[in-house]
Formats: C-alpha cells, sequence, structure tokens
C-alpha cells in the first residue's frame, strides 16, 4: 500500500471528523472511477471492463470484501459462513482502521438545489448523509430527501446493466448503437434536467457542437419557470432572487412555501429560524421577526406564519397589486379587494397591520411570491419588494442560477411530435410526470430512443436502450450554487452495479463523435478525468500546485467562496405592463363566487419529501409523514372542512376532480386551513414502474397539470363521485393512513407558547402558562457527579416542522420502515416524531409544531415497570433500552406519558427484506432489532461514545457541541440541541434555565431531562388575536385555564 | 368438622329420619328428596362410571374444537408475533391481558367457596365447592396463557420472568407488578391446585374402591394416595384442609389485588387509581360465581344432581352475586367522583372519554351487564328459577370481560400527548385466542366431569340430614337439638 499512496496521482480527499485534516496529504486512490497509476494498471486485465480505464482498484475490492465479511458474519440471518478467500491484510492501509469512519465531502446532486454532503463511511461502505458544515446554502444540515438518498444507493431495485428492449446488452454495444444512430441522425433530441452542473453543461455544449443535429431541451415537470422569466423581464437579466430572511423583520409569503419545497429550503429555514430564536437567557421579543402568510393551501411555512390568511391562488396576484398601490398611497384596490372577497374582519386586519409593517421596516422587509404562481403576479412581488426596499438588503441577486432555464412541455412536445431520430433522456422521467396530454405516446415518433437512469422506471421501460446511472455516491460531478463558489461531487464507493453516469455517457458519446477533440482526448473517455482537466484549468487555475489545489478542494468539497453581486435595477415599465397583466389575468373572482358550485382553484406542490417522485423508491420518505396532514404513503385531495360539508364528503371519499376534459379520481382529506373553493394536491406518487416502495403508492397527478399550463395552478372542477361512479369504483372509501389523529391539545399544557407583547409585560410569562405544585422526590436521585449527565432543549420557536430530524434519525439508527398497513393501524417505528396541534378557528387554525422523543426522565415510569431489566438508567442519565434482555410485555410502553417508545410488532426488517445489497445500508454501530423487542430514542449513544471514547484517548474533555444526535445535525432550524447537564456552560443548560423552558408532562414527577423553549409568536398589536392574552393559565383556548388550575390542585 | 361416620366410603344401612325438630328458623335442608349415603356415592359418581353420553360427546367435541382454536392460534402468534394481534401504539396491552384478568377473576369463586365460605361455616357451600375449586384450577390454566403469548418473545420471557440465578448476575426487576403477578399468580395457582386435590382424596378412594376394572381401580389408586378412611386419616385430612382454607384466603384477596397494580402502579390515567386492589377483588368475586352459576346449572341438569345442588344453593349464590355488584357499581361511581373531585385534567378526561368516547358502547355494556340487570336478583323468583336468573349470570360474564377491556383499552387509548392517540381494532386471532380460551375451559371441565366426581361426595353425606352425631367432636358438650343441620351448625 505503501507504493501506492506515494505513486498515487490523486485522491478523493476525505473530510476527517476533526478540522485537523492536513494538507498536501499523501493522496488516497480508494475510489472508483480515479484513473490509476500505470504500474497498477499494467497489472490488470484492461480489456475486462467496459469502464476500461476506470476500473476498481484492489483497495475497492479490499473494502468490498471487508465490508462483505462484515455482514456475513453479522449480518442478520446468516448461520453459515460464506465459503470465499478473503486476503487479509498484512498492513492496513493507511487512514482505515476497521470500524471507525472515514467523511467525504460531497454534493447532493440529486435534489433541485445542490446542498453539501459530509458522506460517512464506515469500511469502504457510505452508511449516512449529513450536511457539509461549510456549504453556504445548507451549513451542515440536511433535508430528508438528502439523508434518504442512501437508500436509493443500495436500493436493490437499481437497474443493474445496460439493456436493449428488455435484454441485457453490453456498454459496448449500447454505446456502438448510439453513436452509429447518432452519426446517421439528422434530428437528435437530448432530453435533461435543469440541474445540470457547469462540467455537465460543457459536455452537453461540446456534444452539441460534435452533433450538429442535435437540439438540448431542459425539462423539469415542476419549475419556477414563470417566476424566472418575471425576473429576467423586470431585472433586464437572466438570475435569480435570493431571500436573506437573517435579515428581515417582517416576511410577506404569498403562496410560497420557502419553509416546505419552494427554494433551498434548507437555507430559507436556518435564516428564518434564526429570526426567531430568542437568546435563552434574555429574551427580548423584539428581536422576533413576523410573518404573514397567504396562501391556498395549508402548508409548513403557514403552520409556522404569525398572521395568516387563506386565500385562493387566483385572488393572491390582485392582492400583491392592492398592496403595492396601498403601500404607493392609493388605498382603494384593497379596499375592492377586500369586497370582492368578502375577507373576514380578521383578514381585514391582518392585512391593515401588514401595510403598516411594510411600511415601517423599509430595508427589513420582504415578500416572497410562490413559484407557480403566474409571471405577472411576480412582477407585482418585484414591484412591492422595490416599494419596501428589499432588493439589496432582504433579497439579494444571484446572476448565474443553479439550474437552467427549462423549456415549456409544449414545445418539448412540439419537438417529438415532429419526430427525432435520437431521443437521449438523461435524468428525466416524462412518461411518469408528463404535465397532462398523451404521455404514452411521447415517443411514438422517436427512431431510437435511449434513456439514462437509476431505475427501470417508467421512462427507461419505454425507450429502445435503457442505460443504467450512477447513484449521486458513485458520481463525479461538480455544481455552482452561488455565484463564484463551485462544489465538487466525488464518488465515496465503487459503482455496485455495472452503471456509468451520464456525463461519462456523454462523453464518451462526443469523444466518438469528434475524435480529433483535444481535451477529450485528454480525458481518454473518463470522466473523472475530463472533469478534473477542466477544474484545474478553470476553477483551480492559480490556486498553486495543480493536484494540491485539487486535493485541496476535494477534500473541502468546494471550491471559491460566494459573492453576492449587486441587485440589478428593476426595470419598473416591464414590471408595471407585466403586472398589470397578471392582475387582469387573474383578478376576476373566480367562479365560487359564481353560480358553479363545483368549480375550485387547483394547487399542485411536489410532494414534501418524494419531490417530483424523483425519490418515490425511498421508503423513509414515503413513512415520514406529511409536515401538517401526518399523512403516508399516499397522496389526497385536501379541502378545506367547509368544502367537504359541502360537497358532502369526508376523509377517505371519492372525489373526482377535471380539468380539460381530463378526470382524476383522489381520496379527499380534510385539512383545516385549506381556503375554501380551493384544493391542493401533491405530485410525486402514483408511480408505475418505479421500484417496489413506490409502485401503486398514492396517484398520479401530473395529468392536471396541464399540457399550456406552466405553473401548476388549474381552473378545475372538483365533485363527490355520483352513486354509480361509486359503485364502479373498487372501494367504496380510500384508506388514507395519517400517523396522528387527534390534532387538539385538549386545552393541555403541552405545546406552551406566548406572544411576543406578553413576553414583553412579563418576562416569565411561560412560566406562569402552568403551575405545578412542589414535586416529592420519595426515592433517593442518581448520582450523576461523577462524570457527565446528557439532556436535550429544544426550541419551539425556531422548529418549523419539516421533519428532517425524523429522517436523520432513521437512517442513523436503523429504523425500518413498516408500511402503510401496519401505519394503519399504528405501529410506526420513528423514535423521533412531529407532533402538529391545531388551535382556535377551524377554517384557519392556528398550528403549532413539536418534535417529541425519549425524554430519559429521571424518574422513568418505564423503567420500573420492566419486569426483566431491559430498561435501565446509565449513569450518565440516558434511559438506556437493552434489546438483547427484552421478552417484550410491552408494559414500558404503556406506561410511557410521551408514547416514545416502539415495539417490533412483526419482524420488520426482515419482511422488506429483498436483497442482501440492503444489508449495506445499516449502521454496523447500532443494533438491527428484531422482532417481540421494544426500541426507542438512546440520544444517538453510540455518537456520544465514539466522542468520547477518542477524546478520552487523547486526554481531552468533551467540549459542548462535540457530540450531536443525528437530529441535531441534520435540523435546518438548529432547533435541537445536545449536551452535558452538569456543563453550567454548556448551550443545554442555558436554555433549560431560561425563562422560556419548560418540560412537557413536568407534573407527572417522572423528572425529564429534555427542555423545551415555549414557541413566542410576534403577532402584530393591532390584530385582535384570540388567546394570546397571558397571564395564568390562559394558555390556549378556554379549556387551557381549567388545564393549568387543575394541574395546580392536583398533580398527578 | 364431623365426618367420623357420615364419610366412610362404606356406610351401610339408611340413616332415618333424626333430623331436629321442626323450627320456623330452621333453613332448609341441604340436600333435599330421599338421599342416603349410597345414593350420594351412587349418583355424583355416576358420570365417572357410566359410559359417555351422547350429549358429553356433543359438547366435548365442540369445546374440544374450540380448544384447538385456541391452540391454533397460539402457535401462529408464536410464530408470527404480537403483530397479528390489534394492539399498537399507544394500546400495547388488548384482548390478552383483558382475557388475563378476566380468567383470573373466574378463578376467583373457587377458592372463595372451598376457602372463606369454609372458614366461616357455611356448609351450604358442599355442593358447589368441589367444582367451583375445579373451575379455579381450570381458569387459572387458561389466564396462564396469556401473559406468556402476550410478550413479544414468549421464548425467553418463561423463564427470564423468574428470579433465576445466572452468571450475569441479572436479575429480574422486583420492582415489577408484572413480576409480583408472576408470583401472586403462581402461588395462587398452585395453592388452588393443591387444596382442590386435597379435597379430592377421599373421593378418589371411593372411587377406587368402587372401580371394576383393574386399570380403573388402579389409577384411581394411585391417585387416592392410599387413602383408607381411617380415623387417623380424617384427622390429618381435616388439619391440612383447615390450614390450606387459612393459606388460601389471604390469597383471594392478594391475587387479584395484585393483578390490579399491574394497572394501578402506572402512571396511566385511568389505571392509576387507588381503589382497584378492593375493587378487582370484588369483581373477580363477581365473575366467579356468576361463572359458577353458568356452569352448574347445566351440571346438576344433565348429571341429574338437582337434588344435591339445589335451588337454595343458586339463591345463595345470586345473593353473593347481587352484592358483590353493588360493591362494583359503588367502585364505578367512586372512580368518576375521584377523577371530579381530585381535578386532575388528565384524569377527569380518561372518565369522560370511557363514558362518551368511542368505547362508550363498552363502557355502557359493562354498566348495564354487571349493575344494571343484576339487580332483578332482588326478586327471589329470579333467584331460584333457571330460566330467569341464566340469562343475568351470563349477562354478568359479558360485563366483567367489558370491565377489564374498558380498563386496558381506553385508559391506553388516550393518555397524556393526544398527537399519539388511535384506536384499537382486534383481529381474528385476537378473537380466536378468546373463544379459544373458552372453549379449552370448558373442555377441561368437560373431562373434569367425567373423570372425578363434580360434587365432593364425602362432604355432602355430612351435611345430609341426620349425619351428625349428637356430639361435638370435642366433646365440648350438647349441640342444642334444633341446630346440627344448619349450616355452620358444628364444630370444627
Amino acid at each position: 500500500m505503501n507504493s501506492l499512496s506515494a505513486g498515487a496521482d490523486d485522491g478523493a480527499a476525505r473530510e476527517q471528523e476533526s478540522e485537523s485534516a492536513r494538507p498536501g496529504l499523501p493522496s488516497r486512490d480508494d475510489v472508483a472511477g480515479l484513473p490509476v497509476p500505470e504500474a497498477t494498471a499494467a497489472g490488470r486485465s484492461a480489456a475486462a471492463h467496459p469502464n476500461a480505464s476506470c476500473t476498481t482498484t484492489r483497495r475497492d475490492v479490499l473494502k468490498l470484501m471487508a465490508a462483505s465479511a462484515i455482514l456475513a458474519v453479522g449480518g442478520p440471518g446468516c448461520d453459515r459462513k460464506p465459503y470465499r478467500q478473503i486476503v487479509g491484510m498484512h498492513e492496513s492501509p493507511e487512514y482505515q482502521h476497521p470500524g471507525a469512519a472515514l467523511y467525504y465531502a460531497s454534493t447532493w446532486t440529486d435534489g433541485a438545489v445542490p446542498y453539501g454532503m459530509k458522506i460517512k463511511t464506515l469500511d469502504g461502505r457510505p452508511i449516512k448523509i449529513e450536511g457539509l458544515p461549510d456549504h453556504p446554502l445548507n451549513r451542515g444540515t440536511a433535508s430528508a430527501a438528502m439523508l434518504g438518498s442512501i437508500l436509493s444507493l443500495y436500493d436493490p431495485e437499481r437497474l443493474r446493466g445496460p439493456r436493449r428492449e428488455g435484454k441485457e446488452i453490453n456498454w459496448e454495444e449500447a454505446d456502438s448503437a448510439v453513436t452509429d444512430a447518432l452519426r446517421r441522425a439528422s434530428s437528435v433530441l437530448l432530453l435533461t434536467r435543469a440541474t445540470l452542473g457547469p462540467s455537465e453543461r460543457a459536455i452537453v455544449e461540446r456534444f452539441l457542437a460534435a452533433c450538429p443535429a442535435a437540439r438540448h431541451m431542459v425539462y423539469e415537470p415542476l419549475n419556477d419557470a414563470p417566476r424566472r422569466s418575471a425576473w429576467r423581464t423586470v431585472y433586464g437579466a437572466d438570475g435569480e432572487v435570493w431571500p436573506r430572511l437573517s435579515r428581515a423583520k417582517v416576511i410577506v409569503s404569498l403562496d410560497a412555501d420557502f419553509l416546505g419545497v419552494d427554494g433551498a429550503v434548507l437555507d430559507q429555514i436556518g435564516d428564518f429560524a434564526a429570526t426567531r430564536r430568542l437568546d435563552p437567557a434574555a429574551p427580548d421579543p423584539k428581536a422576533l421577526s413576523r410573518l404573514y402568510v397567504i396562501e391556498s393551501g395549508m402548508t409548513v411555512t403557514g403552520s409556522n406564519a404569525d398572521h395568516r390568511i387563506p386565500l385562493k391562488p387566483s385572488a393572491i396576484g390582485p392582492l400583491a397589486e392592492a398592496l403595492r398601490a396601498a403601500l404607493a398611497g392609493n388605498e382603494q384596490p384593497l379596499a375592492a379587494f377586500r369586497d370582492a372577497h368578502r375577507l373576514s374582519t380578521e383578514a381585514q386586519e391582518i392585512l391593515g397591520a401588514l401595510l403598516k409593517d411594510l411600511r415601517a421596516h423599509e430595508g427589513r422587509a420582504v415578500v416572497l411570491g410562490g413559484a407557480h404562481l403566474p409571471e405577472g403576479v411576480h412582477a407585482s412581488v418585484a414591484l412591492l419588494n422595490q416599494e419596501i426596499g428589499a432588493p439589496g438588503k432582504t433579497l439579494a441577486w444571484n446572476p448565474a442560477p443553479a439550474t437552467l432555464p427549462v423549456d415549456a412541455p409544449e414545445e418539448i412536445a412540439a419537438a417529438l411530435a415532429k419526430g427525432v431520430d435520437v431521443l437521449v433522456t438523461l435524468g428525466v422521467n416524462p412518461i411518469y410526470d408528463w404535465p397532462g396530454g398523451d404521455r404514452d405516446g411521447l415517443f411514438a415518433k422517436a427512431d431510437l430512443t435511449v434513456g439514462h437512469g437509476l431505475h427501470l422506471d417508467e421512462t427507461l421501460a419505454a425507450c429502445t436502450l435503457a442505460l443504467p446511472s450512477c447513484h449521486n455516491l458513485e458520481s463525479w460531478n461538480d455544481r455552482a450554487p452561488l455565484p463564484g463558489l463551485t462544489t465538487l461531487c466525488q464518488p465515496v464507493i465503487a459503482p455496485l452495479f455495472d452503471s456509468r453516469q451520464e456525463a461519462e455517457s456523454l462523453l464518451r458519446w462526443t469523444s466518438a463523435l469528434a475524435p480529433e477533440d483535444e481535451e477529450l482526448k485528454k480525458a481518454a473517455g473518463c470522466w473523472h478525468d475530463y472533469l478534473k482537466n477542466r477544474w484545474q484549468n478553470g476553477t483551480l487555475a492559480g490556486a498553486g500546485e495543480p493536484q494540491l489545489a485539487w486535493e485541496a478542494a476535494l477534500r473541502k468539497g468546494m471550491a471559491g467562496s460566494a459573492a453576492i453581486p449587486a441587485f440589478p435595477a428593476l426595470r419598473r415599465n416591464e414590471a408595471e405592463q407585466l403586472a398589470a397583466i397578471g392582475a387582469a389575468g387573474s383578478g376576476a373572482p373566480s367562479a365560487t363566487h359564481g353560480t358553479d358550485a363545483n368549480a375550485f382553484e387547483l394547487a399542485i406542490q411536489p410532494h414534501h419529501a418524494l419531490w417530483d417522485g424523483r425519490f418515490a423508491s425511498i421508503g423513509w420518505l414515503h413513512e415520514l409523514p406529511d409536515p401538517v396532514s401526518r399523512l403516508v404513503w399516499d397522496n389526497a385531495a385536501s379541502i378545506a372542512p367547509a368544502t367537504a360539508e359541502r360537497l358532502g364528503v369526508t376523509e377517505g371519499d371519492w372525489v373526482a376532480l377535471e380539468h380539460a376534459g381530463r378526470v382524476l379520481r383522489l381520496p379527499a382529506l380534510v385539512q383545516p386551513g385549506v381556503a375554501d373553493g380551493v384544493v391542493t394536491t401533491t405530485l410525486g406518487h402514483g408511480r408505475s414502474a418505479s421500484p417496489v416502495v413506490g409502485t401503486g403508492r398514492g396517484f398520479n397527478v401530473a395529468a392536471l397539470l396541464g399540457a399550456g399550463i406552466t405553473g401548476h395552478l388549474a381552473q378545475v372542477t372538483l365533485r363527490a363521485l355520483t352513486p354509480a361512479e361509486r359503485e364502479a369504483q373498487e372501494a367504496p372509501r380510500f384508506q388514507l393512513v395519517r400517523t396522528q389523529k387527534a390534532f387538539s391539545q385538549q386545552g393541555r399544557p403541552i405545546v406552551i407558547h406566548a406572544s411576543a407583547k406578553d413576553l414583553a409585560t412579563d418576562p416569565a410569562c411561560v412560566k406562569h402558562r402552568f403551575h405545578i405544585p412542589e414535586l416529592k422526590q420519595l426515592d433517593n436521585d442518581w448520582d450523576y457527579s461523577g462524570g457527565p449527565k446528557w439532556g436535550m432543549a429544544i426550541d419551539l420557536g425556531a422548529c418549523v416542522g419539516c421533519g428532517a430530524c425524523v429522517t436523520a434519525c432513521q437512517a442513523e439508527n436503523n429504523i425500518p420502515i413498516v408500511g402503510k398497513e401496519e401505519c394503519a393501524v399504528g405501529r410506526e417505528m420513528h423514535w423521533i416524531r412531529i407532533d402538529r396541534y391545531d388551535e382556535g378557528d377551524g377554517a384557519n387554525p392556528r398550528v403549532h409544531q413539536q418534535p417529541m422523543l425519549c425524554q430519559h426522565c429521571d424518574n422513568a415510569p418505564c423503567e420500573s415497570v420492566c419486569p426483566v431489566n431491559a430498561t435501565a438508567h446509565s449513569h450518565e442519565g440516558l434511559n438506556e433500552q437493552v434489546y438483547n434482555r427484552c421478552v417484550g410485555t410491552r408494559y414500558c410502553a404503556n406506561n410511557c406519558p410521551y408514547k416514545v417508545r416502539r415495539f417490533n410488532f412483526y419482524n420488520y426488517t426482515k419482511r422488506l427484506h429483498k436483497d442482501t445489497v440492503q444489508e449495506l445500508a445499516y449502521n454496523p454501530q447500532v443494533t438491527v432489532r428484531s422482532r417481540g423487542v421494544m426500541e426507542k430514542c438512546t440520544f444517538c449513544v453510540q455518537r456520544i461514545n465514539e466522542v468520547k471514547f477518542k477524546l478520552k484517548n487523547e486526554g481531552r474533555e468533551v467540549p459542548d457541541g462535540a457530540i450531536q444526535p443525528a437530529c441535531q445535525q441534520a435540523c435546518p432550524a438548529g432547533a435541537i440541541v445536545f449536551g452535558n447537564l452538569n456543563d453550567p456552560e454548556s448551550r443545554v443548560v442555558r436554555m433549560g434555565g431560561s425563562n422560556l423552558a419548560y418540560k412537557v408532562l413536568e407534573e407527572l414527577n417522572v423528572r425529564p431531562n429534555v427542555a423545551y423553549l415555549a414557541r413566542i409568536a410576534n403577532p402584530h398589536p393591532d390584530v385582535h388575536v384570540e388567546d394570546y392574552g397571558g397571564g395564568h393559565g390562559h394558555g390556549g383556548g378556554s379549556s387551557d385555564a381549567d388545564a393549568a388550575d387543575e394541574h395546580g390542585k392536583g398533580g398527578h | 368438622m364431623s365426618r367420623d361416620g357420615a364419610a366412610s366410603t362404606t356406610t351401610t344401612g339408611t340413616i332415618t329420619g333424626t333430623a331436629a325438630a321442626a323450627s320456623t328458623l330452621t333453613p332448609p335442608p341441604l340436600v333435599t328428596g330421599k338421599a342416603d349415603f349410597q345414593s350420594l356415592d351412587r349418583d355424583i359418581n355416576r358420570p365417572a362410571e357410566s359410559f359417555p353420553t351422547h350429549r358429553w360427546w356433543m359438547a366435548i367435541s365442540v369445546t374440544g374444537t374450540l380448544a384447538g382454536v385456541f391452540l391454533f392460534c397460539f402457535a401462529y402468534t408464536v410464530a408470527r408475533g404480537i403483530g397479528t394481534w390489534g394492539n399498537n401504539n399507544p394500546v400495547g396491552w388488548g384482548w390478552a391481558i383483558t382475557n388475563f384478568v378476566f380468567w383470573i377473576g373466574i378463578g376467583h369463586a373457587g377458592t372463595l367457596i372451598s376457602a372463606i365460605l369454609f372458614l366461616l361455616r357455611q356448609r351450604w357451600r358442599t355442593a358447589i365447592a368441589r367444582f367451583a375449586e375445579a373451575m379455579t384450577v381450570f381458569a387459572v390454566i387458561c389466564a396462564l396463557q396469556f401473559p406468556l403469548i402476550h410478550t413479544g418473545r414468549p421464548w425467553l420471557a418463561f423463564y427470564w420472568l423468574l428470579p433465576l440465578p445466572n452468571a450475569n448476575n441479572i436479575w429480574v426487576n422486583f420492582r415489577s407488578p408484572l413480576l409480583w403477578d408472576v408470583f401472586a399468580v403462581s402461588t395462587y395457582g398452585l395453592v388452588s391446585v393443591m387444596f382442590w386435590y386435597t379435597g379430592l382424596l377421599p373421593d378418589l378412594a371411593t372411587l377406587r374402591d368402587r372401580a371394576k376394572h383393574p386399570v380403573r381401580k388402579l389409577i384411581y389408586g394411585i391417585l387416592s394416595l392410599g387413602w383408607s378412611g381411617s380415623n387417623r386419616a380424617w384427622s390429618h385430612y381435616e388439619k391440612a384442609y383447615l390450614l390450606f382454607a387459612g393459606l388460601s384466603t389471604p390469597l383471594v384477596l392478594s391475587v387479584h389485588s395484585v393483578v390490579s397494580f399491574d394497572f394501578a402502579v402506572s402512571v396511566i390515567p385511568g389505571w392509576h387509581t387507588t381503589v382497584f386492589p378492593p375493587y378487582f377483588v370484588a369483581g373477580a368475586i363477581f365473575s366467579g360465581f356468576a361463572m359458577v352459576a353458568t356452569l352448574i346449572v347445566f351440571m346438576r341438569k344433565f348429571f341429574h344432581l338437582e337434588h344435591i345442588v339445589t335451588k337454595e344453593h343458586l339463591d345463595l349464590m345470586n345473593r353473593i352475586i347481587i352484592a358483590t355488584s353493588l360493591m362494583v357499581g359503588y367502585a364505578y361511581l367512586i372512580e368518576f367522583f375521584i377523577a371530579w373531585y381530585g381535578g386532575v385534567v388528565y384524569e377527569r378526561f380518561a372518565f369522560i372519554n370511557r363514558a362518551f368516547g368511542p368505547y362508550a358502547w363498552a363502557y355502557w355494556t359493562m354498566v348495564s351487564c354487571n349493575v344494571i340487570f343484576p339487580q332483578l336478583l332482588w326478586i327471589r323468583k329470579v333467584r331460584r328459577t333457571v330460566g330467569l336468573l341464566y340469562p343475568i349470570v351470563i349477562l354478568v360474564n359479558v360485563g366483567m370481560w367489558f370491565e377489564r377491556f374498558v380498563i386496558v383499552v381506553t385508559s391506553l387509548h388516550r393518555d397524556y400527548l393526544p398527537s399519539s392517540w388511535d384506536h384499537f381494532t382486534p383481529t381474528w386471532v385476537d378473537a380466536g385466542l378468546f373463544v379459544g380460551s373458552i372453549g379449552l375451559f370448558l373442555t377441561l371441565i368437560l373431562l373434569f366431569c367425567r373423570f372425578l366426581p363434580a360434587v365432593s361426595v364425602a362432604e355432602t353425606k355430612a351435611v345430609l340430614p341426620g349425619s351428625h352425631p349428637k356430639h361435638h367432636h370435642h366433646g365440648q358438650g350438647h349441640a342444642p337439638a334444633a341446630t346440627p343441620t344448619g349450616p355452620g351448625g358444628t364444630g370444627g
């Protein structure tokens, strides 16, 4: 190995756990896709592998074998040792300590936003995706889809080799078929996603140059084309507006779910949470921002609003215009708007307060418009932002967005309809998500169809050639998320299957078409070389010795730093004109005010986790409850309670949605907060050829998007089924499964909240929301003085309820998914969950989100009732579950007041086990639980011990913040803080000692070790809000008074 | 006790009317009709000595099938997991624990009748004691199945729940009520079996002596442990019997108190209730007597023992049923009162939810079966008419099962955090185990009736009119002539 490290030309730099990665470290050649040193390459059969120059190295083989050996011995259900030769390592390769984790910096290229990833690998196998701390967009946090993409790497349903019409072929055959066709073709269409990185865009350009018949079109079913087009018009340049929410005091969302699915959500949640997080020691209500949300559906953003008005999408444009006029001094349009839309008194008050706030916060306010709104509305929003001085202050300008402008689906359809000789689709799935129209006939006029993708999905199944792509974690790539910043994506494992990344295919085809191209010749068909050359000659030019600069970039995962250019001037005339069209186009109150009671407006959002369906193979994401409705495994037509009553439907009843002659039947979901006359649903379900997990789950609503509509907003007809139709339906009702069924706090002090005003008048107002009698400890207290005592604090003010923590926990702790049927009977396994509680008005409730996990009580009720001592208290304050000892009486779960314990009713791990490749995804540091065993949150005890032991060996104390459970690490809002309660300087102690802190069900004297910081809302003083009254016992709703008083008397 | 003459297995001669002088206060005779020692031997032992009737075969084929269903569901649960049941999070315990408490409750009547009524000199107990004791043993057998299979890993549970010394020095958790359960129920089961078997000895000897077939003689001979009927044997026997009675009496109170701790010790509103121990004991006696009545009505009819288990016995049992029904009703009321008076919001909600929530139907089924319908037993005619009392005791059985269901499920399904509230829906396996356990119970009862005397022959002989010597056993002077036949009339 020594010769290798000396001779290796390059390395996948790893980010060491501590930041002590040595610069200029001898490079490691342990990742596939790398050219290997001449000496080693000579000894290898070059022809044996299609990626001849990119063969697996000896080290990879060793790593895979080590991993397989570990699995074979430790894997569940294996009682026989496999017969195979295992080469013992005489000397362990440097940096490779069995069982010790290595971390690599990379970029998430699957999603719409290229976040930075830090990938944890153990014995050569990636097991966990985390956020890259230095990345400016996600700052070490992660989204659920990002965390979940580790599962799609080990997805047994992945396409494992190239196929022609279903028959397996090899890559040479595939390549020659494509290049031959390309040479002969007179028209070629290359269809890609909008999220191509700089190097990918470069190779696409070279391809287009080498193949003059080719045309590149960008296809995204869900996109922000109208918004971007409006910006292009009103700012005179292509680019995107980047909200800087951390600088805003007043945030207005016009149907923009910026905390859910719209834009760079992790960045936005982080910035927003920063304006909602109060200093625990001296909470200053003046530090809070105020969020106004005017939206059609009920979204995560709406659940975090201080003021929320449910409004139809068509009314958003006129409202934006009316607000702009009012800011300019003309109140008349706003008055007309109020009358036309019959706004409630509260809504009128809110609009008045909103105007006041916008006027008062020039340069510190921002208005955001939802991606699906028409162009004209975005022009209005731009004018509004100009009016309040947002550009350059709360809005930044990115002249080079990470995504390409998309082509309208009708243009793509027209190109296809003309007939193409070769159609190449890279990573897109139009046969699934084509917006309306005849999707099956889409490829009818293409002679040769070439599909490149991870799975044999709907599109690949319709293609002549189906080519398997490499996973994000097996690929080289780059992205440019912000001006001046370029990030790298590096593989952390050799391709598991006979797959190749899309860019490499394009590179090879281009090389074949243009053999004389010097740069391509230099890359010799190897994408890694091409990418590296581009970097060394471009991004890294002048950064010193090229090899060292490259390695440094790899270690860091990026190069350069974000430099935000000046905001372009608004072209007011263009904006005015566009806004006028927008206001006129959507200005007329929709037909619901007229005669047709079945006329509705439809808002289709991407699914919060599955996005446009591309993540439908990831079971974790199907089972991650919707942040608002808590629906799992399906999508549905969400309607307001009033609408449901009018239509005479209840939850699970079928409704028919009709648009442009197309009818779609969906089950109804009654969701308080949805605007009356609006139906919302999500795209991403109803995959027909996705892997086992996604097939047959939910409904494909893409057909309703409408071919001619760039956004996803339409006038639809919604009605209950006729009796005849209902009879024809297979099941009279559809079972929708929510993981939470009751959404009222019942007047109990569970989520404590107060208003900024309450806090200003009484800094201890939170403590007065409940009263706990003096609690006596009859037993001896635990003695924690010998070491740390672990605890947690959760800031409900910061938490937005996105659910990233749930998936992070699932990934870290090998938590199985149980499937819809098991969820339906209430057996989901999540160790941490987000609880939602509604308050107030049923049509427009105020929503609270609360992460709930094991509270690691000192007087744990679970511990005393276990007959076999399977759950016990550790000397560090953890409530530990001993799986080996557990016989599964479930008494502990019954006796847990928080109901956070989870029982393995079946052998869930085995039930969903299809292939040994799935085993690779398990975290070897956490036991895979068997049937009949209770499990629950451990505060990620494996992480605690890893850090503790390491620092102990180094003779150091554990500094505050060195240990992060998976939930805390992923949380984009920074709402979760873990630490040592024995350390008076730790953040968790400071938060726990705050005036805002309380413990849920503290009156039971179970002595929980998780403190919650009350949610401080910031309603405008002008708006009369029912129950932010403050004072003793007026927590929420009339019955809260009872609750608080009764606690005082009774306790338990 | 004075069995000296009466209990001999080979009594000769007829006891002629030495009945006491008539008195208006004389209780009705405990054995009606013309019975003598021989006829008792013959009548009571007939089922064990004759070929099974058609009806018996029909009955056991039905109950045996149900017992088969139980075994199948048992095996299915062990093979597949608790997922085959309706349990979920938050309802970690469902029908299995309901059934467990139900059967343990049924098992109360036997020991109460044998031990407590024995100590209280309630001589009318003789006619039903044996049967009730057998029922206790079988009910405990049924009950024991449930805590075992309701664990996730029964193959470990059945010995990890016992405090066995081991190399790892891992002990059971003595703080856990489930462990107390293990001790309480196993002690109760063992003592009940021993008490029952001790009482059976003279009758087993009778069967041995009457047996014609050598194999039969051999089996009963082994089982009767060489019983000779000597004075010495009787003397030891009576001491042992008294000892067991004394030992069992506190167990009657303790076992269901401890079972109630499973709930009372927890923090769950609706479970965390100090009234549970006495309330559970009263409920257990209530359900136990109802079950005895349910079965003995059939037994006396089919085995022609109406003259031994008389309407008087039914009447007396029904009086106990109505007494315990009132106690249970009082407990229901007091729970609500305390929920209101205690003022704990969770507690208050739990009881409102119990009476008006999604399981209100179960609650009101329980109240009507356990408190409302039994009030009909105030009427003497109802108490003494099989056709009228039978529906009531059946309803009491139903009501008492629902009582346990209501306590277990409605308390769990909505506890502290509304976010975890859910519903419990049983599956066919739940149903199979419950119905199957009834089958198992009845099968054991039927086998018992076939092979052992369902009424204690020896004891019944002792309550025959005129079977009592004029003198007390210890020679403490004459008993008044009018009293010896009355219950409690003889010393011991």
